[in-house]
C-alpha cells in the first residue's frame, strides 16, 4: 500500500490507516491524521524532507520516515 | 454571591494547543503581571498570577506550556502534564480553561475531549472565531455546550471580548464545584491504544457537524448525515467544510518555501537577524560600558582607592556591568524571534533546515538557537526550550558554545592585528570570516562525534521525530511579544545574572589581594600613568598572578608563559577582558586610542624569562586563536547551562572536554607550526 511519503508534489490522498507500530504514530493522529481524513502534500523542503501535508485545514510538517506510517488508499 | 464567600482561593489553570490563543487570554486575566516559575529540578516554566483586580473574582490563574494532548512525547511533555494533574506546589487545580481555536475545532477539540474524560472542571474558551467567520460560517456556543456538557465563551483576542463573560462562567462552576463532592481525576494511560484516539476523532467529527454552521442559515448536518454519524470518520471526503487552507499562507508559502527561492530567502533573513542582533546591540552595549565605567571611577573618587572602594568598583559594578552588557542583544534576539515566531516563518525555517541538522544528531529546530549562539551563548541556551526533543535539545545546548560568541571579537581583532600589518587588514577580515565558518565547521563535527558517542556525553534517549504544524501567517503582535521578551530578560538577568555577579566578585578578589603597595618612582611621570603602572604591579602580585605562576607548567607547552596565564583567568568571568588584562600586565601605559598599537608593541617585545625567546610568535598567536575558538571559558555559560540541563553533568562537560581539547589543540598547532619551521 501507498504511503504518505509517496505522495507526488500537489498530489492528494485520503487516509486508510495508521501504522501504530511506528513509535510517532500516536503524535501523528494528534495532529489530525485519521483515516478519512483527505490529505495533500503541498510543500517538499530541502532534499525533498521534511514533507508539509495540508490536514484539517492546516498543514503540518513531517519527515519523511515519520510519514510512512500513514497509509493512504 | 461574592468572591468572598470562597473559602479558598481557587486554582485555574489554563491548557491549549500550541497557537490556540492561551497566552493572549492569560496576559487578559493576569493583566501582564505574573511572575515565572520552574518546575522544581526540570526546565519546564510556569506562569502564575491572580487574576487581575478589575474583575473583582480572587484566583490563582496558572499558564501551562502548549499541549496537543494529554499523552506525553517527550520528557518535557510528560512534566507538564504530570503538574496538570497534580501541580507540585500548586495542587490540583479546581478549574480548567481550555482554549481552542474555532478554526481548528477538529483537531483542537481532542485536548478538550481527553480533559473532560478526565473528569476536570473544564470551561472551553474559544478563539478565533472571526477567522471562522471570513470562511462564511459559524459556531453554535449553545450546541458546543451541549455536546461537552461543560460551559463555554467565545474569546476575541485582538479585543478582550468575552473575558468579563468568562470571569462570570468561572466563578459559577467553582461555586458549583465547592457544593458537590470532590471527583477523583482518572489519568491517562501513556499507552493509551490508537483504535482509542481514532474513537475520539469520531466523536469530534460528530460534535462538529452538530456546531458548525454555514453562513447561508442551513446547518451543516443534515439528518441524513446524521444517520450516517458512524461511517463519517471513515467516509469524509466530502466533510472538509472546516478545514479550508488559508489561501494567503499558502501564495506566501509558494515563495518561502520554494525548492531554490525558499532557501535564499531563509538565508537572507537568517543573516539580517543575525547582523542586527549584531550591530543593533553594538552601542547600546557600548552605552553599558561606558555607563559602568564611569560609575566605577566615580565609586572609586567618592570612597577612596581601598579595598572598600574597590571592592565596590572593580568587583560590584563592573560585575553587574558584565551581567547587564550582554541585556542589550538578549532583548533584540528574543524581539526578532518573538516577531519571527509569530509571523509563523519561524517554524518553516526549522522545516528547510531540518534534513542537514537531523544528519548529526541535531533538529530543525536547532537552527536558530546555534545562529544566536554567535552573538552569545546565554540567549542561545535560553532559546533551545523550543526544542521539544530532549536529546536533540542537549546536543544543540552541548555545541552552542563551540560558535564564535560576539566576546571572542575584540580578542580575534588583536590577535590578528599583531599577525597582519596594518596596510593589509583585508586579509585580517578574510582570515576572521574563516574564523567563523571554522567554528561552524568544528561545532558540527562535535556534534556528530557527540551524536555518536550518545549515551556517554549525551545520556537521553529519546525517539528523533520532527513533526510541526506551520501555522497560518500573520501579522505579529508586537505587545505579546515585548511582554514574552521582558519575562525572558528578568529571567536572564535574575539566573545568569547572580551568578555572574557571584564570580565576578571572587575574580575582583583574586586580582586585588593580598593588597600589594607596590613603592614606585612616580617622578616624571603624569597622574594617569602613575596610577596605571601602579595597577600592574598590583595586578603582578596578585593571587591571580599567583595562580598563573602555579599553571605556568601548563602555559609552557604551549609556547606560553605565566603572564598570558594570568590575563586568561580573568577571562573567565568575560573573554574580552583578555586585552584589558594582557595591557594591564604588559604595563601598556597608552590612552585609549592608541591602546592596541601599544600593546601589540610590548607584545612584540615581550620574551619569555630566562630563554631570551619571543613569547609571542606567529605560531603562538595562531595557537592562541586556536584555544579561544574552543575553549569554554565563560562562567555565565556554565551557569545558564546549569540551569536549562537541569544538572552540572553537561557544563561541566563541556568545561571540560573543551578546555582541554582546545589547550590540546593549540599543543599541536604551536608546535606543529614550529616543527614546520613557522616560529
Amino acid at each position: 500500500m501507498k504511503t504518505a511519503a509517496e505522495l507526488k508534489y500537489g498530489e492528494k490522498g485520503v487516509i486508510n490507516g495508521i501504522d501504530g507500530s511506528h513509535p510517532s504514530s500516536r503524535r501523528i493522529l494528534e495532529f489530525g491524521f485519521t483515516p478519512g481524513q483527505e490529505i495533500q502534500l503541498i510543500n517538499m523542503s530541502l532534499f525533498n524532507d521534511p514533507l508539509a501535508f495540508s490536514v484539517r485545514g492546516t498543514i503540518v510538517a513531517i519527515r519523511k520516515d515519520e510519514a510512512v506510517c500513514i497509509k493512504i488508499l | 454571591m461574592t468572591a468572598k464567600t470562597l473559602e479558598a482561593e481557587p486554582l485555574i489553570t489554563l491548557v491549549g494547543p500550541p497557537n490556540s490563543g492561551k497566552t493572549t487570554l492569560f496576559n487578559y486575566l493576569s493583566g501582564k503581571n505574573y511572575k515565572t516559575v520552574n518546575y522544581p529540578g526540570a526546565t519546564v516554566e510556569y506562569s502564575i498570577s491572580k487574576i487581575q483586580k478589575k474583575y473583582n473574582f480572587e484566583g490563582k490563574v496558572l499558564d501551562s506550556p502548549g499541549i496537543v494532548s494529554l499523552i506525553p512525547n517527550s520528557p518535557d511533555e510528560r512534566i507538564s502534564i504530570d503538574s496538570l494533574y497534580s501541580h507540585p506546589t500548586f495542587g490540583i487545580p479546581d478549574l480548567i480553561i481550555v482554549t481552542i481555536d474555532a478554526s481548528q475545532l477538529s483537531r483542537h477539540l481532542l485536548l478538550a475531549e481527553q480533559l473532560i474524560e478526565s473528569r476536570f472542571n473544564v470551561i472551553v474558551a474559544l478563539t478565533m472565531t472571526d477567522i471562522l467567520n471570513r470562511r462564511d460560517k459559524d459556531i453554535s456556543i449553545s450546541k458546543l455546550s451541549e455536546e461537552l456538557n461543560c460551559s463555554v465563551v467565545k474569546i476575541d483576542g485582538r479585543t478582550g471580548n468575552g473575558v468579563e463573560e468568562l470571569i462570570k462562567e468561572i466563578e459559577e462552576n467553582i461555586i458549583n464545584i465547592r457544593g458537590k463532592d470532590k471527583v477523583e481525576i482518572i489519568r491517562f494511560k501513556d499507552n493509551l491504544p490508537i483504535e482509542k484516539l481514532i474513537d475520539f476523532y469520531k466523536e469530534i467529527e460528530k460534535i462538529e457537524h452538530t456546531v458548525i454552521i454555514e453562513k447561508n442559515g442551513t446547518q451543516n448536518s443534515g439528518n441524513i448525515k446524521k444517520a450516517n454519524e458512524k461511517l463519517n470518520v471513515l467516509n469524509n471526503r466530502s466533510n472538509n467544510h472546516n478545514n479550508t487552507l488559508d489561501n494567503t499562507t499558502l501564495k506566501i508559502d509558494r515563495i518561502l518555501l520554494h525548492k531554490t527561492w525558499g532557501l535564499v530567502l531563509f538565508f537572507l533573513i537568517m543573516s539580517l537577524t543575525f547582523t542586527s542582533i549584531f550591530w543593533l546591540a553594538q552601542p547600546l552595549m557600548g552605552l553599558v560600558d561606558d555607563l559602568f565605567g564611569y560609575l566605577s571611577t566615580e565609586a572609586i573618587t567618592l570612597i577612596g582607592n581601598n579595598w572598600v572602594g574597590s571592592f565596590l568598583a572593580n568587583g560590584v559594578i563592573s560585575g553587574t556591568g558584565a551581567v547587564l552588557v550582554f541585556l542589550p542583544q538578549i532583548i533584540i534576539l528574543f524581539l526578532i524571534l518573538g516577531l519571527l515566531e509569530d509571523t509563523g516563518y519561524l517554524a518553516r525555517g526549522a522545516m528547510l533546515i531540518d534534513k542537514p541538522l537531523s544528519k548529526i544528531g541535531l533538529n530543525g529546530r536547532s537552527f536558530v538557537p546555534m545562529l544566536s549562539g554567535f552573538a552569545c551563548a546565554i540567549p542561545a541556551i535560553m532559546a533551545t526550550r523550543t526544542i521539544p526533543n530532549k536529546r536533540e535539545r542537549l546536543l544543540t545546548i552541548f555545541i552552542i558554545p563551540l560558535l564564535s560568541c560576539s566576546a571572542r571579537l575584540p580578542v580575534y581583532a588583536l590577535l590578528l592585528a599583531f599577525l597582519f600589518p596594518m596596510n593589509k587588514s583585508w586579509l585580517a577580515g578574510l582570515v576572521l570570516a574563516g574564523i567563523y565558518l571554522f567554528s561552524i565547521v568544528s561545532s558540527a563535527i562535535v556534534a556528530g562525534i557527540a551524536n555518536k558517542f550518545r549515551g556517554t556525553i549525551i545520556k537521553e534517549e529519546d525517539n528523533s521525530s520532527f513533526i510541526l504544524e506551520l501555522p497560518t501567517y500573520r501579522v505579529p503582535k508586537l505587545q505579546v511579544v515585548a511582554t514574552n521578551t521582558y519575562h525572558s530578560s528578568m529571567a536572564y538577568i535574575k539566573r545568569a545574572g547572580t551568578a555572574i555577579l557571584f564570580l565576578s566578585i571572587i575574580i575582583w578578589f583574586l586580582t586585588y589581594f593580598p593588597d600589594y603597595n607596590p613603592k614606585i618612582d612616580t617622578h616624571n611621570l603624569n597622574q594617569e600613568k602613575a596610577e596605571q603602572i601602579i595597577s600592574s604591579e598590583r595586578l603582578s602580585n596578585s593571587f591571580a598572578a599567583d595562580l598563573g605562576k602555579f599553571i605556568q607548567p601548563i602555559m609552557k607547552p604551549i609556547g606560553m608563559d605565566w603572564r598570558v596565564g594570568v590575563s586568561l583567568i580573568p577571562t573567565f568571568a568575560a573573554r574580552e577582558v583578555f586585552v584589558s588584562s594582557l595591557a594591564l600586565i604588559f604595563k601598556v601605559t597608552g590612552d585609549k586610542g592608541t591602546l592596541q598599537t601599544s600593546i601589540l608593541k610590548e607584545m612584540r617585545q615581550a620574551t619569555i624569562a630566562g630563554t631570551g625567546q619571543k613569547l609571542f610568535t606567529t605560531a603562538t598567536i595562531i595557537g592562541l586563536i586556536i584555544y579561544f575558538i574552543f575553549a569554554l571559558q565563560c562562567i555565565s555559560t556554565l551557569a545558564i547551562s546549569r540551569k536549562e540541563t537541569g544538572s552540572w553533568r553537561i557544563p561541566m562537560l563541556q568545561l571540560i572536554l573543551f578546555t582541554s581539547g582546545a589547550y590540546f589543540l593549540t599543543f599541536i598547532v604551536v608546535n606543529g607550526l614550529r616543527f614546520l619551521g613557522i616560529n
